[in-house]
C-alpha cells in the first residue's frame, strides 16, 4: 500500500526519498557540476602557491610559446604551454584566478551592499530622498565606466584596489535601481502595513520586512554580476588599465595572447574557458539558490 | 456602564492632491467602550477606512493629513504624540486587522516569527521561551489548533481563514485596548466568515477589548456590533444601538441602505437600490450631502447642513426631518 501523502501544498509531489539514488544524483547534476567547479576554483585560488608548478611571473626566453603537453612539441613541465615570455600558462591561470575572483567578489560585495541600501531607502522612504538617490543613480548609469577607470588609474595609481574601486564606483547603480523598484512595490503591500500596525519603525520595516523579500532578485543580479565583473576586470586589464603587469589576471592573459591567436592559441583560450566556466557556474548556482530560498518551493 | 476606551472628537482628515483637498473624513465623532464593538458602515469611499487609519495615524504620506479634531485613547490625545511615542502605542494599545489575509502576512517569516516580532517590540521579556509562551497564548486565544506546530508554518501553508486568525493573533498578542477591524471578513467565504465573527466575540469576552468594526455588510453588523455609525461622504449620518438602528432607523440613507439588503423573509421582484451616486469628495453639495439622492429632501436640505440631533438614548441623527 502506498504511503499516504502528508505534504501540505504539494499534493501530487512525492518525496525525493522514493526515488532511486542514481536518478537523484542525475537529476541534481545540473547543480552538482557548477558547485564542484566553483569550489575547485575557490580552492585553487586559495592554495595557488601550493598548486602552481612554476612562478607565474618568471620569464624563460628559451621556452617561449611552448604548446600544451598534449600537443606535439609540448612538455610535461608546462601542462598548458607557455606564453610569449616563456611563463608557465597553468601557473598564470591559477594565480590569475586568484586575482580575477577576488577582484570581482570584492566589487560585487561592495556594489551589492551599497546598491541594496540605497535602493531600499529610496523605494521605501520615497519623496525627495528617492528623487535625489535616483538622480545620482541615473548619473552613475550614464557615466562611461572605462573613462572613470582611466581617471582613477591616473588619480590613485594602478593596483588591485584601484580596480576594485573602478568596478564598484558605478556598479552599485544597477542594484539601486532594481531594488528600488522592488521596495516601491513592497512598500504598499499589506504585510508592510501590518508591520506598521504593530509599531515597527521605518528602519525595521526596511531591513526586516522589505530586505528579505528582495534577496531573490538580489541573488539573481549578483550571480549575473560575477560574470559581468570578471568580464569588466578583463576589459580593464585588456586595455592596460587593470591589474598592472606582471601580475596575471584572466583578462590580461586573454589580452596577452591576442597577437598569437593564429599560432599560439592556448595563451588566450585557457583563461577564456576559465572565465566562461565561472560565469556559467555562477548563473547555475544563482538559479538554484533562488529556488532553495523560496519558501514555497522548499518542500518540493 | 463600562468605561470609554476611545473617544474621537470632530476628526477631520484630508488628502491633499494636485487637484485640491479631498475631505475624506469631515467632522466625525464617536466613542467605544471597553468590551464593546462599534460598527462603522457605509459605501466604498465614504471614509470609513480612512477613519480607522487616522486613529492609528497611518495615513498614506505625504498626501493624507489629519487636519483637526481629537483622538483620545484612555486619556491620551494620540494626535499630540511624537512619531516614536505613536509607534509605542501601535500594536501595544491599538491594533488593526486588515482585509486580505492572503497578503497581510510576510511570506518569508514563519507564523511564530511574525507574532513574536510584535511581542518583542512591545514587551521587554528577558527570555526567549517567555516570548514563545506569549506567542502560543496568542494563537490559543484565536483558537488555532495545535499552536506548537503552527508556530513553524509559513503563511503559504495555511488556509485563508487560518491566516486571518494568525493576523488576529498578531493583533491581540500584546493585549491591546482597542482593535480596529477593517472588513476582516470580506475576503473570507460565508461559513468561515460566521466562524470568524463568533471567534471574535469570544476573544472580546476574554480580553474585554474595544473593537471598531468597519464593514459595508449589514449582516455582519447585526451579528457583531453593539452600536453602529452609518457614514456617508465623510460624515456620520446616524449613530445608534444596533437593535435600534435596525428597528427604527431615522435617516433616509440608513432606511434606504437597510431596505436594499436582500431578505429571505420577503419575496421582492427586484432589490431596492438608491438612485444616483455619492457626491464627489472634491465638490460637496452645500446642504445635506445626501439631499441630491434623498427622496424626501426639502428646500432646507439643499441649503444648510443638518445638525446632529439626539433622538433617543445613544441615538443621533443628522437630518432636517428628524429635528
Amino acid at each position: 500500500m502506498p504511503e499516504p501523502n502528508t505534504n501540505v501544498g504539494a499534493m501530487t509531489v512525492r518525496k525525493a526519498g522514493g526515488l532511486s539514488r542514481g536518478v537523484r544524483v542525475l537529476r541534481n547534476l545540473g547543480i552538482i557540476i557548477p558547485l564542484v567547479v566553483i569550489t575547485l576554483l575557490v580552492l585553487t585560488a586559495i592554495f595557488a602557491p601550493l598548486l602552481a608548478p612554476h612562478n607565474p611571473t618568471e620569464n624563460n626566453m628559451l621556452a617561449r610559446r611552448l604548446p600544451p603537453a598534449f600537443m606535439t612539441g609540448g612538455s610535461a613541465d608546462h601542462l598548458l604551454g607557455t606564453d610569449k615570455l616563456g611563463r608557465d600558462n597553468l601557473s598564470r591561470l591559477i594565480y590569475g584566478g586568484r586575482v580575477s575572483l577576488s577582484v570581482s567578489l570584492l566589487a560585487i560585495a561592495i556594489t551589492a551592499s551599497i546598491g541594496t541600501f540605497l535602493g531600499i531607502t529610496a523605494g521605501y522612504l520615497g519623496g525627495r530622498i528617492d528623487g535625489f538617490i535616483m538622480r545620482v543613480t541615473d548619473m552613475a548609469l550614464s557615466f562611461p565606466a572605462l573613462l572613470l577607470a582611466m581617471l582613477l588609474q591616473i588619480g590613485i595609481g594602478p593596483g588591485f584596489f584601484t580596480v576594485v574601486v573602478a568596478l564598484s564606483i558605478l556598479g552599485w547603480a544597477g542594484y539601486a535601481r532594481l531594488i528600488r523598484g522592488e521596495a516601491l512595490k513592497l512598500r504598499n503591500s499589506d504585510f508592510v502595513a501590518q508591520a506598521r500596525i504593530i509599531g515597527a519603525s521605518p528602519l525595521r520595516i526596511m531591513f526586516r520586512h522589505i530586505f528579505p523579500n528582495v534577496i531573490n532578485s538580489l541573488l539573481v543580479i549578483m550571480t549575473l554580476q560575477v560574470g559581468m565583473m570578471i568580464l569588466m576586470e578583463s576589459a580593464l586589464s585588456y586595455l592596460g588599465i587593470g591589474i598592472p603587469a606582471p601580475t596575471p589576471s584572466w583578462g590580461s592573459m586573454v589580452a596577452d595572447g591576442r597577437g598569437d591567436l593564429d599560432s599560439a592559441w592556448w595563451i588566450s583560450l585557457f583563461p577564456g574557458i576559465a572565465i566562461g566556466l565561472v560565469v556559467l557556474s555562477g548563473n547555475f548556482v544563482g538559479d538554484w539558490l533562488r529556488d532553495k530560498l523560496d519558501p514555497r518551493l522548499r518542500q518540493l | 456602564m463600562s468605561k470609554t476606551v476611545l473617544e474621537v472628537k470632530d476628526l477631520r482628515t484630508s488628502f491633499f492632491t494636485r487637484r485640491g483637498e479631498v475631505k475624506a473624513v469631515d467632522g466625525v465623532s464617536f466613542y467605544v467602550r471597553e468590551g464593546e464593538t462599534f460598527g462603522i458602515v457605509g459605501e466604498s469611499g465614504c471614509g470609513k477606512s480612512v477613519t480607522g487609519l487616522s486613529i492609528l495615524r497611518l495615513l498614506p504620506e505625504p498626501a493624507g493629513k489629519i487636519v483637526g479634531g481629537k483622538i483620545i485613547l484612555e486619556g491620551t490625545d494620540l494626535l499630540q504624540l511624537s512619531k516614536a511615542q505613536m509607534r509605542g502605542f501601535r500594536g501595544r494599545k491599538i491594533s488593526m486587522i486588515l482585509q486580505d489575509p492572503m497578503t497581510s502576512l510576510n511570506p518569508v517569516y514563519t507564523v511564530g516569527d511574525q507574532i513574536a516580532e510584535s511581542v518583542r517590540l512591545h514587551q521587554k521579556l528577558p527570555a526567549a521561551d517567555m516570548v514563545r509562551d506569549e506567542v502560543i497564548s496568542a494563537l490559543r486565544l484565536l483558537k488555532i489548533p495545535a499552536p506548537e506546530r503552527r508556530l513553524h508554518d509559513y503563511p503559504f501553508q495555511l488556509s485563508g481563514g487560518m491566516r486571518q486568525r494568525v493576523v488576529g493573533a498578531i493583533a491581540m498578542s500584546c493585549h491591546p485596548r482597542l482593535l480596529i477591524a477593517d472588513e476582516p471578513t470580506t475576503a473570507l467565504d460565508a461559513t468561515i466568515q460566521a466562524q470568524y465573527i463568533a471567534l471574535f466575540k469570544d476573544v472580546q469576552k476574554t480580553t474585554n477589548v474595544a473593537i471598531i468594526f468597519i464593514t459595508h455588510d449589514f449582516g455582519v453588523i447585526a451579528q457583531m456590533c453593539h452600536r453602529v455609525g452609518v457614514m456617508y461622504a465623510g460624515k456620520f449620518v446616524e449613530k445608534a444601538a444596533t437593535r435600534e438602528l435596525f428597528d427604527a432607523p431615522r435617516h433616509p440613507y440608513t432606511i434606504a441602505l437597510i431596505n436594499s439588503v436582500p431578505r429571505l423573509d420577503r419575496k421582492d421582484e427586484r432589490l431596492f437600490s438608491i438612485e444616483g451616486q455619492p457626491p464627489s469628495m472634491m465638490d460637496l453639495p452645500p446642504g445635506c450631502r445626501f439631499a441630491p439622492r434623498c427622496s424626501s429632501a426639502q428646500d432646507i436640505c439643499v441649503q444648510q447642513e443638518p445638525p446632529e440631533v439626539k433622538v433617543g438614548e445613544e441615538h443621533f441623527v443628522s437630518c432636517w426631518r428628524a429635528s
